[in-house]
């Protein structure tokens, strides 16, 4: 990839800073050749990757290191875009919103501080990737769990800076006290981190006054250097409930019976339920199935069903803990279910402990139309509520046959919301394809917002749209967020356009891609 | 350009580790194998998969087989190829990818690892 400079930067300033940061790290760690660059871009990018280019990626090895990377950056006004693992498929990579900024490949501090097996937490730099906690944890026989998304490849920590879930939750709901670096350098702990001598940092998630944490997450004001992640203990027994059902109709009901089941925390965790589809995209190409350019017709279902032995809907209602506890409940799950049903459900009795840890298997979904690929999601967050889940599916299906593009959809219960995953799937040599995509996104964003439902995470491309579907008072979030930017980051070197969210030096960038 | 800078890197980490043996070279590459591409590459992997689909099942696993070569291997690493992502020299720094390379491509005997 050819260097694209940062906005208002020139060629001559640019290598200054680059011979600048070489002096803080070190000529190896200074990745700027089109080589390096080409590694940083979007491999699944929905539309052009130099939409997203990075100038060049740095990688310091401590925190003195990040702390020397940004002075050189706000005297050079260099924008930084900090990544921890850089494995956000689907979401942008490891690539930035705006081309020409400079990621900052925290990979290098991988160290795992502590695990706490009493108290159940974990401290974590950013470069412990899911594979590296996994190992740690069995090698050391360690009986805590840990939250994997479907991608095992990326960083814990990344991933719950961006608000990342697995069945067990959402990650960022377990974070309980950071270390970070403001974009002027100085570093905080936040929560009980505050006090030098703070014995619970990892243990009480506020401290005293407003809590910062949640601020980090999905923002551009800090870097974080040190992530303390509470981890559930090791269930004795976990039985499931294997749910299939064979009407698409049936999503209503199954929401009203879990929904009130998960809200009492009898089921644990988020309650997911996904299409036929997901069976089918890891295994097998879309051209076992269908040859044609529009969405896969229903006839194709029922083969798809047989084939893979699934329902319509797919999914399972997992209660974990102690076993006798756990037999009580299922009295109470398969009662409340009747209610709805006469279908029969299997039961599957295991150990708590019956994770097969993370895997990259998943990834292959993107092989899907035969080529490379890509996938995007669009995951509006709604009420727990049979009728409008319902009417959520129907609608997104519909828009998909609308784009002629394959229905992927999953959901998420929490008892009080409900997370819709709509994957979305493309061939990346098909720029054709990618334009239908784009336009499906669009229309999503502006049916959801229609409703009142937002998204929860996007894609680089889209985080000025869903930022501005955030709408109350005339985008007044947006405003305060931008407030806040330019009080902690003046020169606006700091991931500019993260969620919307861009500083004074580079609010024009807005919507530009 | 690119033909020529490729060349440069790719033998001048080498210089740098001339104390090792090409057997010691293979055995860090191993590791580094194991650690950086064996989440993908071994079995069950989404690489072994996808390379089972292209090249046939007796071409899947990487570490069978003895027809790669140095240079297509670091192009693929750094550039991609089809699904496979590309992986920075934070990933896998230049002489972790020179010790990869020597374990792929060293001779594979009846004894081979
Ligand atoms: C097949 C497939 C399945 C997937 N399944 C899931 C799933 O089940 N659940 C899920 O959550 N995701 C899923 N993903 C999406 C994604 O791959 C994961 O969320 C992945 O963990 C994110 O990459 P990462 O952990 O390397 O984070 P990174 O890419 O390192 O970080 C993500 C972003 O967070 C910010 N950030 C990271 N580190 C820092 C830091 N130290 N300081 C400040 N800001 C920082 C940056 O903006 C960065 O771009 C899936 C993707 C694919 C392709
Ligand atoms: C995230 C998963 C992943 C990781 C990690 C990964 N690969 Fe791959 N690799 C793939 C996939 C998928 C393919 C098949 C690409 C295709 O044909 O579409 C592939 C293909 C390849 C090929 C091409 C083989 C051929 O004959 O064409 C080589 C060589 C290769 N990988 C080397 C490596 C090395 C070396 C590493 C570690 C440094 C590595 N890969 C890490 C997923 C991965």
């Amino acid at each position: 990839m050819k260097l694209i400079l940062p906005p208002g930067v020139t060629a001559a300033r640019f290598e200054q800073a680059m011979a600048a940061f070489a002096r803080v790290l070190g000529k190896e760690w200074v990745l700027a050749t089109d080589e390096d660059r080409e590694t940083y871009l979007d491999m699944y990018s929905p539309g052009r990757e130099e939409s997203h280019a990075a100038a060049g990626a740095l990688a310091p090895a401590s925190v003195e290191q990040v702390q020397a990377v940004l002075k050189v950056a706000n005297e050079f006004h260099i924008p930084l875009w900090p990544i921890s693992r850089g494995k956000n498929f689907g979401y942008g990579g490891a690539a930035p919103r705006l081309s020409g900024t400079v990621m900052l490949d925290l990979g290098r501090l991988n160290q795992i501080i502590e695990v706490n097996e009493k108290q159940g937490y974990c401290i974590l730099e950013p470069g412990v990737g899911f594979f590296d906690l996994w190992d740690y944890l069995k090698q050391n026989k360690i009986p805590l769990q840990m939250g994997i998304p479907g991608n095992g490849w990326g960083s814990v920590v990344g991933n719950a800076l961006e608000r990342g879930f697995s069945p067990l939750g959402d990650h960022s709901s377990n974070i309980c006290g950071m270390e970070i670096l403001l974009p002027t350098g100085e570093l905080v702990r936040t929560g009980m981190g505050a006090m030098a001598n703070g014995k619970a940092w990892p243990l009480f998630k506020h401290g005293f006054g407003p809590s910062w944490d949640q601020m980090v997450v999905q923002g551009n004001y800090a870097i974080v250097t040190k992530l303390c992640l509470w981890l559930k203990q090791e269930d004795e027994a976990a039985i499931t409930v294997d749910v299939k059902l064979d009407k698409p109709q049936e999503l209503q009901w199954y929401t009203e019976a879990v929904t009130p089941l998960r809200l009492r925390g009898v089921l644990d965790g988020l309650v997911r339920i996904t299409s036929y589809q997901s069976a089918a995209t890891v295994p097998t190409l879309r051209s076992e199935w269908y040859q044609g350019k529009d969405s896969i017709p229903d006839s194709v279902i029922p083969l798809m069903m047989k084939r893979f032995n699934v329902g319509w809907w797919n999914g399972a209602l997992r209660l974990a803990g102690y076993s006798d506890v756990c037999e009580a409940n299922l009295r109470r799950v398969l009662d409340r279910v009747a209610k709805f049903t006469k279908q029969e459900f299997k039961v599957i009795r295991g150990p708590g402990n019956a994770s097969p840890g993370p895997s990259t298997y998943p990834l292959q979904m993107t092989n899907w139309y035969g080529g490379r690929g890509g996938h995007i999601g669009y995951s509006p967050v709604m009420p727990a509520d049979g009728k409008l889940v319902q009417e959520q599916f129907e609608r997104t299906r519909r828009r998909y046959q609308e784009f002629g593009l394959d229905y992927s959809g999953t959901f998420y219960n929490d008892g009080r919301s409900v997370t819709n995953v709509n994957l979305i799937l493309y061939g990346k040599d098909d720029a054709e394809q990618k334009e239908r995509v784009r336009k499906l996104f669009l229309a999503l964003i502006a049916d959801a917002r229609e409703q009142g439902y937002g998204e929860y995470r996007t894609h680089l491309s889209y985080m000025d749209d869903v930022a501005a579907s955030y709408d109350f008072n005339n985008h007044s979030l947006l405003r305060l967020n931008e407030r806040v930017k330019d009080a902690l980051d003046p020169n606006g070197i700091l991931a500019p356009g993260r969620n919307g969210i861009w500083p004074k030096a580079y609010r024009a960038q807005r919507g530009k891609l | 350009m690119r033909a020529a800078s490729l060349l440069l890197l790719s033998v001048l980490p080498l210089a740098a580790l001339g104390a090792q043996t090409p057997a010691q070279l293979a055995a860090r590459g191993q590791q580094a194998f194991a650690h950086r591409c064996g989440m993908c590459h071994r079995e069950g992997g989404t690489g072994t998969f996808i390379l089972a689909r292209r090249l046939g099942a007796d071409k899947s696993l990487l570490e069978k087989r003895t027809d790669l070569q140095p240079l297509y291997l670091r192009t693929v690493v750094r550039w991609g190829i089809g699904n496979m992502p590309r992986i920075s020299r934070v990933e896998l720094p230049e002489s972790d990818l020179e010790a990869v390379t020597a374990y792929l491509t060293a001779p594979k005997g009846p004894a081979a690892p």
